[in-house]
């Protein structure tokens, strides 16, 4: 049985001319399990976690978290649940440890436990050396880690990270990644949302795509990327005639799509490149244009949400 | 109730940390009260110093029996009335009077012509020719106009006396000669009589009246008079207590703006207990402004607040009150901007109908009617009363209706805070 369970959900703002945030999105998470929702902005991943967080009511359909409705049985859920907004939701004149001593109190810690409590969290966003400098002395990756930290205190069963690696270096990128892997190997089960598509693949066992409200394909990776078959993708650079080009190649046999000329940059998707690429070079050659760059990609979660949407991802 | 009491010290940690708002809160109103209370002196009443005066009479008079106009004019600036008002130095030499101005060490010169009773003792208004004009010069400091305005004003009331007095001398002789009079010394006797009755009675009945405030406790037994540096404090506390209480008020549309306050919204810690949370961070910045204040007002400006019973029962109360003003300002706005600028324009049209600029000594008539729609108007009636040694008694009726006023506000900011939030 799922732990979380989605099903019919539906959020307009502004109604009835607003937007359609969420419309008849349903899925489940099942315990243990970093669930990934992948999508661009505006595809209604901060709402569904808005939603299951409490903050907001769905118009339609229902949400329940470890057995509690999140609209009849809030306060149960908000026990259940620890969530890192995508901004730094802390206070910049609190210092590190002064900011996770008031968001324990706020999850019902008191006394030596939150002390105990608050030490154990500094040390797992590895901010002790740091944590009785105010907030706004931290780089944006402590900030972030922080964040997240706030959201461990009172050991949650279900941990929401709505973008959490927006806008820092790679290194606290890369801090946090692992540190997700981690609680989740201690058995928090993860909700995680990104447009990142690199982290969706790394840490997700299961990835639900959205786009525009919608839920377009759910499932573990590799289930995901069978749904654009054995296709590969052949990135290219041309010196001219681009445009020339992509006219032709969108009618040789063996391509699925081409994309638009960028820069002289194009892609091909095809279910051989072995046999497309001679192809190619030979047509370019006709064209009097030169191949100056070409790679192959394996298909991957980019191309799903290509495959599905007709749009890449970062659109 | 740990909760509330958590979120509110992070909102009161966050308004005292911030050093804008601390002048705000504490110089500001401070500095006035003091730059006011220099201006005014230490004493009761918005009393100024009194004005350094030289007077050089050189009045020659007018002849045996009829007093020296010079003199009257003399007498009535050294008079006992004018003592608070005048400190006066006689001098003989007009140079040596134009000298004393012009080294700041008197505000104004008075110098009386020698010809001033003898031109007002010439022939009358409507009597023949004009007769020779006598001009009294004041001399004064130039960088100076509340003194020599006063100076000026009584020389020319007693100018006014003089002429009426030389007015009534040619009555009397027009009024002997409808009678048959035609001695001229017996005219001029006449006259003269005259003249010097009207200046006599002039001078025992004095034309310049200085109105004497009383206070504004007809009933307090002891009655106190107030330095004005408390007078003006008060008024200045109670308006920028509204500036102190809009601050963490704001904080409410802050946090939303931030993500703090739905993050809050996602613990366990119910909404209720959040914006309760709220509420006692606004009601405690005030407080700690309002006895900070008081505390400064009593040992660095001397001022004396009152029993302390009273005294704190109305901050309490003017704590409560500010505290609900900021509040209702702020639920009202959808952005800290727009709650900055609703809230001051507010607070300014408040402190304007309330007194607050004026001090409590210059409250009275419409006005004091008229205050009474704004808590803040009562909250200044309740500490005049205590400024003039009012009591318990005195508090009853300001601290009912001000508390009365924070019901209704506290009701409309939580009605529409439940209504954004809830």
């Amino acid at each position: 049985m799922d732990a979380i369970v989605v099903e019919g959900l539906r959020k307009q703002f502004d109604p009835p001319k607003g937007p359609v945030a969420v419309d008849d999105v349903s899925f489940g998470i099942r315990e243990g399990e970093i669930f990934s929702l992948l999508g661009p902005n505006g595809a209604g991943k901060t709402t569904i976690i808005s939603i299951l967080s409490c903050l907001l009511r769905p118009d339609a359909g229902e949400a329940r978290v470890g057995g509690f409705s999140v609209t009849r049985e809030s306060d149960e859920v908000k026990r259940l649940i620890g969530v890192v907004p995508q901004e730094i939701a802390l206070y910049e004149e609190l210092s590190g440890r002064e900011n996770l001593l008031f968001w324990g109190r706020m999850y019902g810690l008191n006394g030596p436990a939150l002390n105990k409590r608050v030490d154990e969290v500094l040390d797992w966003i590895g901010l002790v050396d740091r944590q009785t400098d105010r907030l706004e002395k931290y780089s944006g990756g402590m900030k972030r880690r922080v964040n997240i930290g706030a959201a461990l205190l009172h050991n949650p069963r279900f941990l929401y990270l709505d973008e959490p690696t927006v806008g820092i270096d790679p290194q606290s990128r890369r801090s946090i990644l692992d540190g997700v892997k981690n609680f989740n190997a201690a058995g928090v089960t993860v909700l995680y949302t990104t447009h990142y598509m690199e982290e969706a693949q790394e840490i997700s066992d299961r990835i639900a795509i959205m786009d525009r409200g919608a839920m377009i394909a759910v499932g573990a990776q590799d289930e995901l990327v069978r749904l654009v078959g054995e296709r590969t993708r052949i990135n290219l650079a041309l010196d001219r005639n681009a445009d020339i080009l992509a006219e032709r190649w969108r009618d040789l046999a063996g391509v699925s799509t081409v994309s638009e000329p960028e820069d002289g940059r194009l892609w091909v998707l095809t279910d051989d490149a072995n046999s497309l690429m001679p192809r190619l070079f030979d047509s370019a050659q006709t064209a009097e244009a030169r191949i100056t760059e070409i790679n192959l990609a394996e298909p991957n979660l980019e191309m799903v949400f290509l495959h599905l949407t007709g749009r890449a991802l970062r659109d | 109730m740990l909760r509330v009491l958590n979120i509110a010290w992070k909102d009161v940690r966050h308004v005292y940390r911030d050093i804008a708002v601390l002048v705000m809160m504490f110089a500001a109103p401070l500095a006035l009260a003091g730059a006011l209370g220099a201006a005014f002196g230490s004493g009761d009443n918005f009393s100024i110093a009194a004005v350094k005066t030289v007077v050089v009479d050189q009045d020659e008079g007018a002849g045996a029996g009829v007093p020296a106009a010079g003199a009257t004019l003399t007498a009535s600036l050294t008079g006992p009335d004018m003592a608070d008002l005048l400190v006066v130095t006689q001098m003989d030499d007009p140079e040596a009077a134009r000298a004393a101005v012009d080294d700041s060490e008197a505000a104004v010169a008075v110098i009386i012509p020698s010809n001033l009773s003898s031109a007002l003792m010439s022939a009358g208004p409507g009597d023949g020719p004009a007769g020779p004009t006598a001009d009294i010069q004041l001399y004064k400091d130039p960088a100076l106009s509340v003194g020599p305005s006063i100076v000026a004003a009584v020389t020319e009331s007693v100018i006014q006396s003089l002429n009426g007095a030389r007015a009534a001398g040619a009555t009397a002789a027009r009024l002997g000669l409808s009678l048959g009079l035609t001695d001229t010394d017996s005219l001029s006797a006449l006259a003269s009589q005259a003249a010097a009755a009207y200046a006599q009675t002039a001078q025992t009945e004095p034309p310049v009246v200085l109105e004497a405030r009383g206070p504004v406790v007809a009933s307090a037994e002891t009655e106190k008079r107030p330095n004005v540096a408390s007078q003006v404090l008060v008024g200045m506390m109670l308006f920028f207590m509204l500036f102190g209480a809009a601050t963490p008020a704001r904080s409410v549309l802050d946090e939303h703006r931030q993500g703090t306050l739905p993050r809050l919204f996602t613990t366990p810690t119910p909404r209720s207990l959040i914006l309760g949370g709220k509420y006692v961070a606004v009601f405690l910045v005030v407080l700690i402004q309002a006895a900070v204040l008081l505390l400064v007002g009593r040992f660095l400006m001397g001022a004396d607040w009152g029993e302390p019973g009273p005294v704190v029962v109305l901050t309490l109360c003017s704590a409560l009150v500010a505290a609900s003003l900021g509040l209702v300002t702020v639920s009202f706005a959808k952005t800290p901007g727009q709650a900055g600028a609703v809230s001051s324009a507010i607070f300014v049209f408040l402190g304007l109908i309330s007194g607050n600029f004026m001090g409590t000594a210059n409250i009275g008539g419409t006005f004091a009617v008229v205050r009474r729609v704004s808590p803040l108007g009562w909250l200044m009636e309740g500490w005049s009363d205590l400024l003039y040694g009012g009591s318990w008694s005195n508090i009853v009726l300001p601290v009912a209706a001000a508390m009365s006023f924070t019901v209704v506000l506290f009701a409309v900011s939580t009605f529409f805070f439940r209504r954004r939030y809830a």
